[in-house]
C-alpha cells in the first residue's frame, strides 16, 4: 500500500475497501487504498485491467459506495451520504466525461449541454448565455443546433467535456477521455483537459490506458491488483 | 430546454410506436366518452326530472287507468298541477322507423311540463287550431327531415281507429325544443282528445297522469297518491320520471353496467398496452437513465421524466379520443340521446391522469431500482 500525501488534500481516501460478489464469492478491488489529490491536480490513473481504475473513479463519482473506509472530496464525505445527498453532490461538485461520450441521441449539442443545468435555478434565457459561453470555449460555437450522429468522435468528446464543465465544478472525472479518438484529437481534448486544469483550476482526475495520454498530467498514479505501485510526476 | 421538452423528446424517440400509442388511447377513450355520453344522455333519463312524477297502472306500464282518477290526483293539496298522457307508438313509412306520440290535453301539459319540454304559449295555441296538429320534438324533426306545416303519417302497433285502420293523420303545427340538450324530444305531442274520439277501445283512459308537486311537498307524496288507489280498481304505482324512464332502461339491460364492463375492458387493454411498451422503452434507454443519475437527476426526477412521457401521451392521445367523441355528440347526440357532460368531461380527467400515473408506475419504478453502475452495463 503506497501513500500519497499531499499539501491540503481536496480528495482524500482513506482505508478504502472494496470487493464485488461474483458468483457467490467475494472478490476484493481494493483492501485499504488511500489516496489524496490536492485541490488543482490533474491526476492520471493507469493500470491493466481489473485493476480497479474504474472502480476507483466510480467511487469518486459516487456512483458506487466503499465497503469500509472514508471517502472524501471538498468538505463532502461520499462514503456517508445517502443515494439523494450524492445526486445532488454530482450535480452541484463534479463533472464527468465517459470515454463513448454518452451524449443524448435526441437531443442537440446545446440540449446536451444544457441538461445538467436544468437541475439549477436558473431561468432559460441564464442558461442559454451558460450553454454558448462554453461551447464557446470547447470551439463548438454556431453548432448549438447539431445532433451527436452528424458530429466527428471528437466534437462530440467536446460536447461531453462542455457538459461537464457547463455547472462549474471543481472536480473533472475522465474515464477514457481518448479511448475512442484519433491521435490528432485526442491531443486536442487533452489539451483542452490541461487548459481547464491551468487556466481554471479545474482538478481533473483521468482513467487511461494511453502513457502518451498521461503525459499530459501533473503526476501519474499506477495501479496494479487494487493497490498504488508507482507515481511519476510531470517533469 | 425544459424539463417537460425533455420528457416529450423522449416520448417522440421512436415516433411510428408513440402514434400508435396514442391512437390506442385514443381509441380507449373515445369509446369512453361515447358510452359515458349514452348513460349521462340515457335517452333522456337524465335529463328526466325528479321532481315530475308519474303516475301509472300498478298492474303494468301498459295497462291503462281511467280518466277518473284525475279529480282525486289534483285535489290533494301537495299537487300543483296534473296532466295526462296516452302514448301511441307507430311507424312512418317503414316499420323500423319507429315514433312515439304523446297524446295530451296541451294546456295541462303546458302547466306540468311545459318549462322541461321547451313549450311556449305560441305552440300550445298552434296545436289548440285543430285537432289533428301536433307538436314535434327538435331531436325527432331533424332526423326525420320534418318542418312545420308538413302532413304525416304514423301507422300505430297498437292503437286501432274505429273504422279499424291504425294509420293516423297529422300536421305538424311547430316544433319543441326542450329545456337543454339532454332532454329528450325525440317524440311527438298530439291531442288526447282527438285521439279519444277516434280510437276504437280504451276510451277515457290513460296510460299516465303527470304530476307537479307544490314546492313544498312532502318527499313521499308518490306513496302517498298510490295509498289514495290502494284498494281501488285501479291500484296505481307513481315514480319520478327520472325513475320511471330508468327503469324503463333497465327492462332490457343494465346499461350503465355494461358500459362500466366495455369501458373498464377498453382501459385495462390500454394499460397493459402501454405499461409493456412503457417498460421496454425505458429499458431500451436504462444506459442513458444511468448518464442522467451520473449527472446528477434524482430519483424523483427520473420518476417525474417517465411520469411526464407517459403523461404526454396519454394527454395527447387522451384529448384526440375525448375530442372525437364530443364531436359525435355534437352532430350525432340529439338522435342517439347523447350527452357530453361537463361530469363526463371531468370524469375522463381523471381516468386519464389516473391510467397515465399508473402506466408510468411500473417503468418508473424500475429506472430508479437500477444501480446507476448496472444501467452502464446496459448498453
Amino acid at each position: 500500500m503506497t501513500q500519497h500525501i499531499a499539501q491540503e488534500p481536496y480528495i482524500a481516501l482513506k482505508g478504502i475497501s472494496k470487493a464485488y460478489n461474483i458468483g457467490g464469492q467475494a472478490v476484493p478491488i481494493f483492501s485499504g487504498l488511500d489516496l489524496c489529490i490536492p485541490h488543482g491536480d490533474f491526476v492520471a490513473v493507469m493500470g491493466p485491467s481489473g485493476s480497479g481504475k474504474s472502480t476507483l473513479l466510480n467511487m469518486l463519482a459516487g456512483i458506487d459506495r466503499p465497503d469500509a473506509g472514508s471517502l472524501r472530496i471538498g468538505a463532502s464525505h461520499l462514503d456517508q451520504m445517502g443515494e439523494a445527498a450524492r445526486s445532488s453532490w454530482r450535480a452541484h461538485h463534479m463533472g464527468i466525461v465517459f470515454q463513448f461520450y454518452n451524449l443524448l441521441p435526441i437531443l442537440t449539442a446545446a440540449e446536451n449541454v444544457e441538461l445538467p443545468l436544468l437541475l439549477k435555478p436558473l431561468s432559460r434565457r441564464e442558461r442559454r448565455i451558460r450553454v454558448e459561453r462554453v461551447l464557446d470555449l470547447v470551439g463548438l460555437g454556431g453548432r448549438e443546433r447539431q445532433y451527436p450522429g452528424v458530429m466527428s468522435g471528437g466534437q462530440q468528446q467536446r460536447v461531453g467535456i462542455a457538459r461537464a464543465i457547463v455547472c462549474d465544478p471543481g472536480l473533472l472525472l475522465c474515464d477514457e477521455p481518448t479511448g475512442d479518438l484519433d491521435r490528432k484529437s485526442a491531443d486536442e481534448i487533452l489539451e483542452m483537459l490541461c487548459f481547464l486544469n491551468r487556466q481554471l483550476g479545474k482538478t481533473i482526475v483521468m482513467v487511461t490506458h494511453d502513457p502518451q495520454a498521461a503525459l499530459h498530467a501533473k503526476r501519474t498514479l499506477h495501479l496494479d491488483k487494487g493497490d498504488f505501485v508507482e507515481e511519476r510526476r510531470a517533469a | 430546454m425544459t424539463f417537460f421538452d425533455l420528457a416529450r423528446k423522449n416520448a417522440w424517440r421512436k415516433p411510428l410506436r408513440t402514434l400508435l400509442l396514442m391512437v390506442c388511447i385514443a381509441v380507449a377513450f373515445l369509446i369512453y366518452g361515447l358510452a359515458a355520453s349514452f348513460v349521462a344522455g340515457a335517452q333522456g333519463a337524465a335529463g328526466a326530472s325528479d321532481e315530475l312524477l308519474g303516475v301509472m297502472s300498478a298492474t303494468g306500464r301498459t295497462q291503462p287507468l281511467p280518466m277518473a282518477l284525475m279529480p282525486r290526483i289534483a285535489a290533494d293539496p301537495e299537487v300543483a298541477a296534473v296532466g295526462y298522457m296516452t302514448r301511441m307508438r307507430g311507424f312512418i313509412e317503414v316499420e323500423k322507423n319507429v315514433v312515439a306520440v304523446s297524446a295530451v290535453d296541451p294546456g295541462l301539459l303546458m302547466s306540468v311540463n311545459g318549462k322541461e319540454l321547451g313549450l311556449t304559449a305560441d305552440l300550445v295555441d298552434a296545436i289548440g287550431q285543430a285537432r289533428e296538429n301536433v307538436l314535434v320534438g327538435r331531436a325527432l324533426a331533424d332526423a326525420q327531415g320534418w318542418t312545420a306545416g308538413q302532413r304525416i303519417a304514423v301507422t300505430t302497433f297498437d292503437i286501432a281507429k274505429q273504422d279499424g285502420s291504425r294509420d293516423w293523420r297529422f300536421e305538424i303545427a311547430g316544433i319543441f325544443e326542450g329545456e337543454n340538450a339532454s332532454t329528450d324530444t325525440y317524440f311527438m305531442i298530439g291531442r288526447y282528445d282527438y285521439v279519444n274520439a277516434v280510437r276504437a277501445r280504451g276510451k277515457d283512459t290513460v296510460d299516465a297522469f303527470i304530476v307537479r308537486p307544490q314546492a313544498s311537498a312532502v318527499p313521499d307524496l308518490a306513496a302517498h297518491i298510490d295509498q289514495l288507489f290502494a284498494n281501488s280498481a285501479a291500484p296505481t304505482r307513481t315514480q319520478s320520471e327520472k325513475q320511471f324512464l330508468e327503469a324503463f332502461l333497465r327492462q332490457y339491460a343494465d346499461i350503465g353496467m355494461i358500459v362500466n364492463l366495455v369501458t373498464g375492458a377498453a382501459f385495462v387493454t390500454v394499460l397493459m398496452i402501454v405499461v409493456n411498451t412503457m417498460v421496454f422503452a425505458v429499458r431500451e434507454r436504462l444506459f442513458e437513465i444511468g448518464v442522467l443519475k451520473t449527472l446528477g437527476f434524482s430519483q424523483t426526477r427520473i420518476v417525474a421524466l417517465i411520469l411526464g412521457e407517459t403523461l404526454f401521451v396519454f394527454a395527447i392521445g387522451g384529448g384526440c379520443g375525448l375530442a372525437l367523441a364530443k364531436l359525435a355528440t355534437v352532430f350525432a347526440g340529439p338522435n342517439l340521446g347523447l350527452v357530453f357532460s361537463p361530469l363526463v368531461f371531468a370524469k375522463a380527467l381523471a381516468i386519464l391522469l389516473v391510467l397515465g400515473f399508473a402506466t408510468g408506475a411500473l417503468p418508473a419504478l424500475n429506472a430508479i431500482r437500477t444501480p446507476i453502475i448496472n444501467a452502464f452495463r446496459s448498453r
